[in-house]
């Protein structure tokens, strides 16, 4: 799966750098004699400690409260990661164009399409999927199944997290601010009759 | 998408440094992502800008005018009540954009810098898509979403940015910063329409990024309306943002702006010069939308935009003095 992109540059420095790690490639960037306008820059940003990162990395994410290590690319997504590096399955993959919501997770609370999130963009930043949400009576989970809000059920983990992302911000929505609130969800069998209900429902119950 | 050296910057000396020649800067990512997997966009180098917190936030209010940080996520400007009463033109728009997770990742600045939706592009033939036999693939093709205006050059389609709309009407400013410094020119300076699929649509020099959008104190009245097709996962059809003042009862000065018409936020001056010196009534309004349609030029399949066009102005300048009138 590796670098096409080395054949579009030849640079022997690029390609080096592509394949050696971030510690590796640091020292390579200050030994470097010939100066180009790519080199100076990746001089002066070694000397400001910056990591110009390449290749395969391991990286650090912060999951559901636990710290999780993986191998990854730069272009490595981070549903890709959470999915098939972590075993972290809920968000799922849909659309993969930020146009579904299906991968949806919390980044620092905030709701977002980890499809179109890198990986290596999410170290340090909370992350949360729905793995760790409450299935119990007053879940929204639980009002997603008493309402039937699924059908086919391959949109529900990124409605149940919309769902909750929504709540902790407000949480009490009326109709209008529930329907605002999960439009960045799409279902193709057509179960928002249900889901806007279970938002409204999971809303009162986590009141109480 | 094609494999890329990756540098998280942590400042905007670190990433105007880290941006040579090869390199993109990425911010929230919903759209130069979308574009890496779509191969249209093949970067060597992506630096990453989200973590750059000279880079994001919002400072001064309505009185002595607003400053943006580029990095500044749409859903950020919404939670500024500043914004949302004063500037109603821009808050209204940001709140249309995209979907609630579009909204907490995108940032202005990556708004303003969105590259065209047209989908030849997208599908990787340039800005102005020829097929090999010099015919233009959206002249001749599916353009239902392109220009009705200054469709006699080469470049058809329509400007992405809905925020650019609200912005250039307020009169806001952009702040380039680069190597060679800082300088600072319109929102509407920031577009070019390029002649060749070499060309860039951004007036930004290599290496150039960003840095911060200043809205002027506020004045007179402001207000956007939009016309899309669906209320979510979309950019609108046509929109518009008006800035108006008055002298009583009278618009002594506007600046009406327009969405997918044209390939650069579509300043009317038709519009503007139709409601100068009147009251804004629906018949006031309804002039100056007409006014506003005069000289399109739509495509095969993009006539109703002319419709779209009269309507949406109609209602922009009937919203920004606070006549809702299509919903009694
Ligand atoms: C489903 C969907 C619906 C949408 N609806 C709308 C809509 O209604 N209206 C609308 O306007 N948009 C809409 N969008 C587009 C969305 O608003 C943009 O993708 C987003 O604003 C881009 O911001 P970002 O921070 O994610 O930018 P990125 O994707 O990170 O960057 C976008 C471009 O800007 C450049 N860039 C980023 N930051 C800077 C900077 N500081 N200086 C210079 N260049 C920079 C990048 O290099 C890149 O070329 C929609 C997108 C989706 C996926
Ligand atoms: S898979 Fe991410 S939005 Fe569809
Ligand atoms: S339940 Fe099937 S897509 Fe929503």
């Amino acid at each position: 799966m590796r670098d096409n992109a080395s054949s579009l540059n030849s640079s022997n420095r690029r390609d080096f750098l592509r394949g050696s790690g971030v510690a590796a490639a640091t020292a390579v960037l200050t030994q470097t004699a010939q100066v180009g306008m790519d080199e100076a820059s990746a001089e002066a940003l070694a000397a400001q400690d910056v990591a110009v990162q390449s290749g395969s990395m391991k990286i650090t994410l912060q999951v559901n409260g636990q710290s999780m290590t993986s191998e990854v690319e730069p272009r490595s997504t981070l549903l890709d990661v959470l999915r098939h590096r972590l075993d972290v399955t809920g968000p799922k993959r849909v659309c993969d164009r930020s146009s579904c919501g299906a991968c949806t997770i919390l980044i620092n609370g905030q709701s977002v399409y980890s499809c179109t999130t890198l990986a290596v963009a999410a170290q340090g930043k909370e992350i949360r999927t729905l793995e760790s949400f409450d299935t119990g009576p007053k879940s929204v989970a639980h009002a997603f199944h008493q309402n039937d809000g699924l059908m086919c059920g391959y949109c529900t983990p990124g409605f149940v997290t919309a769902c909750q992302a929504l709540l902790e911000k407000n949480p009490n929505p009326t109709l209008e601010e529930v329907k605002k609130g999960l439009d960045g969800n799409i279902c193709r069998c057509g179960t928002y009759v249900g889901v806007i209900q279970a938002a409204l429902d999971a809303a009162k119950a986590i009141k109480v | 998408m094609k494999a890329f050296e990756y540098v998280g910057a942590k400042s905007v000396d670190q990433a105007v440094k880290a941006l040579t020649s090869g390199s993109a800067a990425m911010a929230g990512g919903t759209d130069l992502i979308n574009r890496m997997k779509d191969y249209v966009t093949s970067p060597d180098r992506v630096v990453y800008l989200n973590d750059v917190k000279e880079l994001a936030g919002i400072s001064g209010d309505s009185g002595t005018g607003l400053t943006i940080l580029s990095g500044t996520r749409l859903s950020d400007l919404l939670a500024n009540d500043s914004i949302k009463k004063s500037y109603p033109a821009l808050w209204q728009t940001a709140s249309e954009v995209g979907t609630p997770q579009i909204r907490n990742m995108a940032t202005i600045g990556g708004n303003l810098m969105q590259h065209p939706r047209c989908w030849y592009y997208r599908s990787g033939f340039g800005l102005i898509p020829k097929s090999s036999d010099g015919k233009h693939m959206l002249r001749e093709g599916d353009n239902r979403y392109a220009s009705i205006f200054m469709t006699d050059g080469d470049a058809l389609y329509a400007h992405p940015s809905s925020l650019a709309i609200p912005l250039i009407a307020l009169g806001a400013k952009a702040t380039l910063i680069g190597p060679d410094g800082e300088r600072t020119m319109d929102v509407a300076e920031l577009y070019k329409v390029p002649t060749s699929n070499t060309e860039s649509p951004f007036a930004s020099r290599p290496g150039e990024i960003l840095k911060s959008v200043s809205v002027p104190a506020a004045a007179g009245k402001n207000g956007s309306f939009e016309a899309r097709h669906k209320q979510a996962h979309d950019w609108p059809l046509v929109m518009a943002s008006a800035s108006l003042t008055f002298s009583g009862d009278t618009v002594s000065d506007a600046r009406v702006v327009v969405y997918g018409v044209a390939p650069l936020p579509w300043r009317s001056k038709a519009a503007e010069e139709a409601i100068k010196g009147k009251s804004v009534t629906l018949d006031s309004a309804r002039a100056a939308g007409s006014a506003a349609a005069e000289g399109a030029k739509p495509l095969s399949m993009n006539g109703y935009k002319v419709a779209m066009l009269k309507t949406v102005i109609t209602r922009t300048l009937c919203v920004t003095v606070g006549n809702r009138y299509w919903e009694v």
